[in-house]
């Protein structure tokens, strides 16, 4: 698989506060790429990092061999790098399908209203499209997050805890939705906290502490990791039992 | 509701009304108000582009608006130019100057941002003022005339009465407005409400908030410039009195009021808000402090403004849909 997007060396400081600390990755097209760890991390910095709204203070991250670190957010969205939330940020007041055109009208897609509707229709809430965000939700509002963002037809989509205050059934649809999108060639990355899902979608998985990339590998190789349980729950020879 | 048959004869009838007026209105000083107002009305759906529709609050209006009233007086006096060629070269320079504010400004956000404009409404007021070598000072420029209009076949015909100038600032109003319409109604204008809603979500989905934002300043600048080139022609007369921060006031209270977002809104807002000062002319003392006083109601209790929620009864719901329930 070719690699799409690439991060090497990321460094963010803020002030005296290390945020991430030389942290390197790579994605590639039809890859689920998870970024995990413990809450204050760093896992939103880095999306913040890829998508161009933090600067790293050192390192680069390239898209198809582009530099693309120094870029402002719209242009790299614009290339093709598309993230969610971890707070659902949604249109509030537009109508469903004016705020999910977004990404079309940005890419200069002739016909934005109907590339919006095939993408609620994606997620299942083609049906609502006249209503506005506000009036759904939350489970909904995840999806139409989701929905905004395929609008933009990415090359690399970035799911910031898409499952987060979902039920097991919303949770299930979400996964099915991000297998259904890896199949059709995304690269996707993505941080969640349901472990359960992480350790059913993705290929790889990362994890970060304290701003440093502690472990990486396939998910039953990171679950087994001694340094990742003890980042989650302190030195505990049975602990690995919340990472299942 | 009107259906859309009902809505054109509603437009025929209401267009037909604004040009009998000056065959109605005999009263010289109230068709004085009819041509300030269409004035307004360029000034205010210009206005509505930046505060209305990208969401941003700017106090530098009545500056751009003296700004092009400054240039076309200079040009017409100094160079004698005819406003025909003055009134798109103040709009061309009053958006020029917007756009070099605007790389500045536009980078900045909520009172940052209004206090720049508060400065550069000032700064253009010290100008007019200090600079009386060229704009005379506190005298003014005295001495502008309404130039005659070339109408191929029928050659030169004097505008200047009242009468016949308030078809010309009629025109110009229905331009201005039909420009804004058409552009808010664009994807341009699709991408201006997105900034607005949530400019944060609007970037990371790959549209340039600056980019609009500078667009809705400019294009509301130049027409803010060219409703001043007219303004100065017809009262014949500019002084630093236009950058008094009360022409801001109500140029906010005609499209807050007026329902920002919505252009009808704000251009029926510059018709009311022109003529109501007049009619509370007995109280001049307390008119500020009344329009103050609506204004910070109306923003706290009723952010649709007062007049164009009393439209809806008579707007297509598609209509409404784009403009009101984004708002």
């Amino acid at each position: 698989m070719s690699t799409l997007l690439e991060a090497r060396g990321v460094t963010v400081r803020f002030g005296g506060l290390t945020a991430l600390k030389d942290v390197t990755l790579a994605v590639a097209a039809g890859e689920v790429l998870s970024v995990i760890g413990p809450n204050g991390a760093g896992k939103t910095t880095l999306f913040n990092v890829l998508t161009g709204r933090v600067k790293p203070t050192a390192g680069n991250v390239h898209l198809r061999g582009q530099a693309i670190e120094r870029l402002p957010a719209f242009r790299i969205a614009q290339l093709g790098v598309i993230r969610t939330f971890q707070k659902t940020e949604v249109f509030g007041a537009l109508p469903l399908v004016d705020g999910v055109a977004a990404g079309a009208l940005a890419r200069g897609d002739p016909d934005p209203l109907e590339r919006a509707r095939e993408a609620l229709d994606v997620v299942g809430l083609l049906g609502k499209a006249q209503l506005s965000a506000h009036q759904l939700p939350y489970g909904d509002q995840r999806l139409l997050e989701l929905a905004q963002a395929l609008a933009a037809r990415p090359a690399v989509l970035l799911l910031d805890e898409p499952a987060s205050g979902m039920n097991h059934q919303e949770s299930a649809h979400i996964v099915r939705l991000i297998g259904e999108l890896r199949t059709q060639g995304l690269a996707i990355i993505l941080v969640e906290h349901n472990m359960h899902v992480v350790m059913t979608i993705s290929d790889r998985v990362i994890v970060i502490n304290y701003g440093e990339k502690i472990a990486e590998g396939r998910p039953e190789e990171v679950r087994a990791d001694p340094k990742v349980i003890e980042a989650y729950l302190g030195v505990d020879p049975n602990a690995n039992a919340v990472l299942r | 509701m009107l259906d859309r048959n009902g809505q054109r004869l509603l437009t025929a009838a209401f267009g037909l009304v604004l040009l009998a007026i000056p065959f109605v209105v005999h009263d010289s000083y109230y068709l004085h108000l009819f041509v300030v107002a269409a004035i307004f009305v360029i000034v205010a759906v210009g206005l509505d582009l930046i505060v209305g529709y990208v969401g941003q609050l700017s106090l530098a209006h009545a500056a751009f608006f003296g700004l092009g009233a400054y240039i076309s007086a200079l040009l017409s006096l100094r160079l004698q130019w005819s406003m025909w060629i003055g009134l798109p070269a103040a709009a061309l320079f009053t958006g020029l100057v917007a756009f070099l504010l605007g790389l500045v400004i536009l980078r900045t956000r909520g009172h940052r941002f209004i206090i720049i404009t508060v400065a550069f409404a000032e700064l253009m007021k010290l100008v007019a003022t200090n600079w009386v070598d060229v704009t005379r000072g506190f005298m003014g420029l005295p001495g502008l005339k309404i130039p005659n209009l070339y109408v191929p076949g029928i050659g030169a015909v004097d505008i200047s009465s009242k009468e016949r100038f308030y078809y010309v600032v009629l025109a110009a109003a229905v331009i201005a407005f039909l420009l804004c319409r058409t552009m808010v109604r664009s994807s341009i204008g699709r991408a201006f409400v997105l900034v607005r809603e949530n400019e944060g979500l609007a970037e990371s989905l790959g549209i340039s908030a600056f980019r609009y934002c500078m667009i809705a300043f400019v294009v509301g600048a130049a027409l803010a410039g060219g409703a001043g080139s007219l303004y100065a022609h017809y009262v014949g007369f500019v002084s630093p009195d236009l950058f008094n921060f009360s022409y801001v006031t109500i140029m906010l209270i005609m499209v807050i009021l007026g329902g920002k977002g919505t252009l009808i809104g704000p251009a029926l807002g510059a018709v009311i808000f022109t003529f109501l000062p007049e009619l509370l002319r007995e109280a001049s003392h307390w008119r500020m402090i009344i329009f103050a006083l609506i204004l910070i109601v109306t923003t706290l209790f009723m952010p649709r403004g007062i007049i164009f929620p009393l439209l809806e009864h008579v707007v297509p719901k598609r209509w409404r849909a784009r403009h009101v329930d984004a708002s």
